[in-house]
């Protein structure tokens, strides 16, 4: 429940983001340099306009989560969208032939790349499955400190 | 040989007879030499996971406590602070319970709170300690996590007896929700913290520095050896193991949790007197998800070799074969603090640099910093121990061992697949490199646990790292789960020595698991 409202509040904040952010920066199309591109950086952000072509809760390719194709005036993108629990907590539901707007960047993963989603926006309803460092909004770490205490095998 | 025929047999008819006849196999009857009386006095114990009390997601939560076991089954008394985000639930009373315990060691805790009780898996590593994961699934709630327990020794519940130098990793979330590793050391000495130098990666912002803190003991509940910290501006609560552990779970601006580990005058001054191999584990999260590194390296003084590291970052798998530019570095003014740094000839802008404050010549915490243009690759942290024992073969990888592995898998939810968190409790017999034994598995998404799955599987040992040919030696594991169908995750396997490693899965991008393997007394 904490986690529902932290996301419904993160949507309330999300018009003063996507305002500054979606105004000032242009839709990407360079080749990105793959080296440069394993942090992420609120100031190369960009976003798409598309439609969607297919969103699976799960993909074939990595990063493991939600994945849609979206459908833009470049062609078609692959999208990584997190953890698909955030989307549903946000009430958003995205099927084919939805128009969408993304903001996020190019991100590097191995030696090809992707587009990470920071904020997923269909109409009115946005939802923020990245925060600004990039790190997905739930909770990922894969490895509990209590875990950790035992894998010291000190005892 | 005959006497070995005999048990192949027997061994046949129980395996036989563990097969029923519905499709689902269960494992052969347990044997071993642990009993209920094997767990028996006051345990200090921590989970990490998620819990679901209803809605639509699951919340982040951390568990520290105390539980009396009497050594017959029953739980006569306990208290535990619970942490979720945002909402600490401090001293909760446990009223009593009840626990089981397997020849194998395998077993069940129930820890009654009140009209509430929460339930876990057990496998006792020793009569000391054990490895433990949440499997509580009623109809108040449902909730996991894999964690510890070990025995306290009531005789060093004072705060005058927590005195000297401690390291600690404390992980989790901060206040935002964002993710957190906060290392670092401090010396204590009658109820204060003195001399703390940290270093902090806070959702991908890094810092460091000084800091002092208090540490008091809880007169109402002192005879749990629970206490209350002010830990650099952060107000945790703590459980003393004895004078040589504290754990830690914080109450306020986030989710913190970890354990304090006394520091040795072992540890090198300086780094010409750093002559080991080591072994390295992470794990957090990434910008592509969660993440997951295991590795080794070999230091000699500054210079360090035979660089070794896999990594599972958001189900993408990389093999680093070897390092450049790798030393360690030791800071004179912070004692068993170092940094490890190298460049995997495949990340040129991405060196991978280490923080780690070592609590003994051979173990401490290590806290991931790579950095690639100006931003952090991550916020994940871990263990540093050195590597012993080596050769590693069939003749002491050998014995009984519990098998614990926590991280995210894709589940289904009945309409979809969806990624959550996944924690397996196993003990397992290791003959010949093949494994047998028993598990208990929890993904989350499907609300309940799934007991006994029949474990079997094998490693297979290419050395010990050293080897020139670094690619080659990486030594892997497969471990297969069988209840009505089977599953088979595979794993690179990274042997601190012949009673410890660490792993990771290697394959399979739906799954970001890492985890431990250790011997059993």
């Amino acid at each position: 429940m904490i986690h529902t409202n932290r996301i419904r509040l993160g949507i309330l904040a999300l018009g003063i983001v996507l305002g500054s952010s979606l105004s000032s920066q242009a839709q990407q199309t360079t080749q990105p340099d793959t080296q440069q591109l394993r942090s992420y950086n609120v100031s190369r952000e960009s976003f798409l306009l598309g439609t969607v072509v297919k969103f699976a809760t799960a993909s074939d390719t990595p990063p493991m989560g939600a994945h849609v194709i979206l459908q833009t005036s470049s062609g078609q993108i692959d999208v990584h969208l997190g953890n698909p629990r955030v989307l549903q907590a946000g009430h958003l539901e995205l099927n084919p032939g939805d128009s969408v707007r993304i903001v996020g960047e190019t991100l590097a993963l191995g030696d090809s790349t992707y587009f990470a989603a920071r904020i997923v926006q269909k109409g009115t309803q946005a939802v923020a499955v990245r925060n600004t460092r990039g790190f997905l909004t739930t909770p990922a770490s894969v490895m509990s400190p209590a875990q950790k205490e035992a894998l010291r095998g000190v005892r | 040989m005959k006497r070995l025929l005999l048990m192949l047999a027997v061994a046949g008819a129980l395996w036989s007879a563990a097969c029923s006849g519905n499709g689902i196999v269960n494992p052969p009857p347990p044997v071993g030499k642990y009993t209920k009386a094997s767990l028996n006095g006051q345990y200090a114990f921590v989970t990490n996971g998620e819990s679901f009390t209803g809605g639509l997601s699951a919340t982040p939560l951390a568990r520290t406590g105390s539980f009396t076991a009497d050594g017959l089954g029953n739980i006569t008394t306990g208290v535990e602070d619970v942490n979720a985000p945002g909402m600490v639930s401090p001293a909760l009373q446990i009223t009593g319970g009840s626990y089981t315990v397997n020849a194998d060691g395998r077993g069940t805790l129930t820890l009654q709170l009140g009209q509430n009780s929460i339930d876990f898996g057990i496998v006792l590593t020793s009569t000391s300690d054990g490895l433990m994961i949440d499997e509580t699934s009623n109809s108040s709630q449902s909730s996991t996590g894999s964690g510890n327990f070990i025995k306290q020794s009531a005789g060093s519940f004072q705060v005058s007896g927590i005195t000297g130098p401690y390291v600690f990793d404390f992980a989790g979330l901060d206040g935002s929700g964002n993710p957190e590793s906060f290392v670092g050391e401090f010396t204590a000495n009658n109820g204060a913290a003195s001399a703390g130098f940290f270093d902090d990666n806070d959702n991908g912002t890094f810092s460091s520095g000084s800091f002092v803190g208090t540490i008091a003991q809880d007169a109402t509940l002192s005879s749990f050896g629970r206490g209350i910290a002010l830990i650099a501006g952060q107000n945790y609560v703590f459980y003393i193991v004895d004078s040589t552990r504290v754990r830690f779970i914080s109450t306020n601006g986030g989710m913190l949790s970890g354990d304090a580990v006394a520091q040795s005058n072992t540890v090198p001054t300086n780094v010409s007197s750093v002559n080991s191999s080591f072994v390295l584990i992470v794990a957090g999260s990434s910008i592509n998800g969660g993440i997951t590194r295991v590795g080794r390296f070999t230091a000699n003084g500054a210079t360090v070799t035979n660089v070794l590291e896999d990594t599972n970052d958001g189900g993408h798998f990389i093999k680093t074969d070897s390092g450049t530019n790798a030393s360690i570095a030791l800071d004179a003014a912070n004692p068993g603090r170092g940094t490890l740094t190298f460049t995997d000839p495949n990340f040129l802008n991405a060196p991978g640099k280490y923080v780690f404050y070592l609590s003994s010549a051979t173990q401490g915490v290590i806290q991931e910093q790579t950095v690639n243009n100006s931003g952090a690759v991550d916020v994940a942290d871990g263990t540093i121990a050195a590597q012993t024992g080596s050769p590693f073969s069939s003749s002491n990888i050998s014995g009984t061992y519990a098998l614990n592995w926590s991280g995210l898998s894709l589940q289904n939810s009945g309409s979809f697949n969806v990624q959550d968190e996944e924690d397996l409790l196993s003990q397992v017999n290791v003959t010949s490199l093949s494994l047998k034994g028993a598990a208990d598995i929890f993904q989350f998404q499907n609300g309940v646990p799934v007991f006994d799955l029949v474990t079997s599987g094998s490693i297979s040992i290419a050395g010990d790292g050293t080897s020139s040919t670094g690619a080659s030696s990486r030594n892997t594991m497969s471990v297969k789960l069988t209840k009505s169908n089977s599953t088979t995750v595979n794993f690179v396997v990274y042997f601190v020595n012949p009673q410890l490693a660490f792993f990771t899965n290697n394959q399979d991008m739906n799954r970001i698991v890492a985890g431990v393997l250790k011997t059993q007394q």
